[in-house]
């Protein structure tokens, strides 16, 4: 038996990489521009 | 450094010895050696990918630059995970699919071998040099605060690092790389969650303090082509460099291609996109804290020891005189964060931000007068960090610091070594001197190739650890390629595309960049990626078309 993942696992393992990758971005940059508004005076 | 912290250095360094010459076992063949019979998961080939992109002077340096700049590096990174994603959906599906060895066996298959062997002659020259300064850059700054001879330092990272890559190849880096970034993400917390147990205000004061230097301002959208950190050219310049880091660099390249499909090595790449910028701007964040740490605890004129003896002893009524200056300007300067702390009023920010400019002003004129004495640049900014960890962290967190930073230097070590190795033995041994040997001839012929490569970067070490300038040198000349050969990967993509027209375009690209680089130089070197993969590309397709055409007319005349 082969341990290399089934395309469709493998395929959807990529899409929610990719998803959860964007929603990581997408808070950081909103952290960080919380961080400058709130103490850059 | 206490006993304690010299132990963990030491148990460190014989962990990652033995666990990459354990990994040796099983490898007999080249494609075991070099790509771990493409048989890596994902999360470990992701792992490795982030280690080898996180060199010791992130830790050392990109903390020091937080400390004196604060967070706007982190623009630097923005064009990281769209690069990535990029990368995902375009270049990586045709190297895996490909089944090479190194990204540039694909130029020959798509092109010729003249622009395989050129665009792989420029890694091994741009990658030698630069393997080179990732030693050089955190062995200075261990000769400097142990005050060691600068050969020990080289030999503490190269050492160790050369022996377990020779023996253990791809797999020893990648299983030594999954460890490494274990202890460097450990290091980075334990060290930030220190900071804000051992400071003397509320963590929101803290911020408010930094904050009011400017240094929490992430976000620069000017649209200033001189400045190396804004919104823009950590997006656009960011995304063509990491595109071409990524995508075209063998020591990244290596990394995903070992995965055990195309899905897995997306996904490697694509959890190097998760974490960096969190990571970076943790690692900045903790810079920042450390400056905030040194408003109520009294840092030194000069952080690099081996200058501040140099200069006193060659000035010493007038550092002396500064220094008493300095040690009044502190104090105002900590009075000034008190009452911040007590009332985080405009007035109270105001005066803050006054007596932080005048100890600035103080520690300018010391750097200038240091440049005086020493003759060399006397930026300070890599000694900052290292002078926190040595003399204010607990017993204990001080060796895993070290041992962090150790970490982050031989991660990058390795693979660099493997990446010049395979590119060497593949793309030149293999192709030009013994197409038809044995698994194990290549097998000796590869672990000797990283001998060399590992004696040829510590050798380059010693030279640029005694020029300073040079590391700057070596990272222009890096950029000179990075676009460049970046667009002869895009071109690959392009279908109309020709190899004339890549190999000229290749040449074009990097004579682009050269004009730029000596015409206006203010110009920032992150926008060169971007002119050189342009040029090849633009360039490549005017010249395809003109071979197209010239095709065509053969064709039609022999009709």
């Amino acid at each position: 038996m082969s341990d290399t993942p089934a395309p469709d696992h493998a395929s959807r393992l990529f899409r929610r990489t990719l998803l959860r990758v964007i929603a990581m971005q997408v808070a950081t940059l909103l952290l960080l521009w919380l961080l400058q508004i709130r103490y850059t005076r | 450094m206490h006993a304690l912290d010299w132990v963990i250095v030491a148990v460190y360094l014989v962990y990652v010895l033995v666990d990459g010459v354990r990994r040796s076992k099983g490898t007999r063949e080249i494609e075991g050696y070099f790509l771990a019979n493409r048989s890596l998961p994902w999360w470990a080939v992701g792992l490795s990918v982030m280690a080898t992109q996180l060199s010791a002077i992130t830790l050392i340096g990109t903390t020091g630059q937080g400390a004196t700049d604060g967070l706007r590096f982190v623009q630097f990174y923005f064009g990281l995970p769209l690069a990535m994603v990029i990368l995902g959906v375009t270049l990586v599906p045709f190297l895996h699919g490909a089944r090479v060895f190194t990204a540039y066996e694909y130029l020959e298959r798509r092109f010729d071998a003249r622009t395989r062997s050129l665009t792989s002659f420029l890694f091994l020259v741009a990658r030698g040099m630069s393997c080179g300064t990732i030693i050089a850059a955190p062995a200075v700054v261990f000769s400097a605060i142990f005050g060691w001879g600068l050969l020990w330092s080289v030999a503490l990272m190269g050492v160790p690092t050369v022996i377990y890559t020779m023996i253990g190849g791809v797999q020893a880096v990648t299983w030594v790389d999954v460890k490494q970034m274990g202890l460097i993400v450990f290091a980075v917390i334990a060290v930030i969650v220190t900071l804000f147990v051992q400071l003397p205000v509320a963590p929101d004061h803290a911020l408010a303090l930094a904050g009011a230097t400017g240094r929490l301002r992430a976000f620069d959208f000017s649209l200033d082509l001189t400045n190396d950190f804004t919104f823009w050219s950590g997006l656009i310049g960011g995304t063509f460099l990491m595109l071409s880091y990524f995508g075209t660099d063998q020591s990244q390249v290596q990394r995903y291609i070992t995965a055990k499909s195309v899905d897995q090595a997306r996904s490697s790449l694509l959890m190097s996109a998760y974490w960096k910028i969190p990571l970076q701007a943790l690692i900045l964040l903790m810079g920042v804290l450390v400056f905030v740490f040194f408003v109520f605890q009294r840092p030194p004129l000069l952080f690099n020891p081996a200058q501040e003896q140099a200069v006193r002893a060659a000035e010493p009524a007038k550092y002396g005189g500064l220094d008493e200056r300095y040690r009044t300007a502190l104090h105002e300067r900590e009075t000034a964060a008190h009452a911040v702390a007590v009332e985080a009023s405009a007035a109270s920010l105001e005066a803050f931000r006054a007596r932080e400019a005048d100890v600035g002003a103080l520690r300018t004129e010391a750097l200038g007068l240091a440049r005086r004495v020493t003759g060399t640049t006397a930026q300070d900014v890599n000694y900052v960090m290292p002078y926190f960890v040595l003399h204010f962290l607990p017993v204990g967190l001080i060796g895993i610091f070290v041992a962090a930073v150790l970490a982050a230097a031989m991660s990058s070590i390795a693979a660099e070594l493997n990446s010049l190795a395979t590119v060497t033995v593949i793309d030149f041994y293999r192709r030009w001197v013994r197409p038809e040997a044995p698994d194990a001839h290549y097998l000796l012929v590869s672990k000797a190739a990283t001998g060399f490569w590992g004696l040829f970067a510590c050798v380059v070490a010693m030279f640029a650890a005694t020029l300073g300038s040079l590391i700057v040198v070596v990272n222009r000349f890096g950029s000179f390629f990075y676009g460049s050969i970046l667009g002869v990967f895009l071109l690959a993509m392009i279908p109309r595309a020709r190899a004339t027209g890549a190999f000229f375009g290749l040449i074009a690209g990097m004579a682009a960049v050269g004009v730029v680089n000596f015409g206006a130089p203010s110009v920032s070197w992150l926008w060169h990626n971007v002119i050189g993969a342009v040029t090849v590309v633009a360039v490549g397709m005017v010249l395809s078309g003109r071979a197209n055409v010239e095709v065509g007319t053969r064709n039609a005349e022999q009709k």
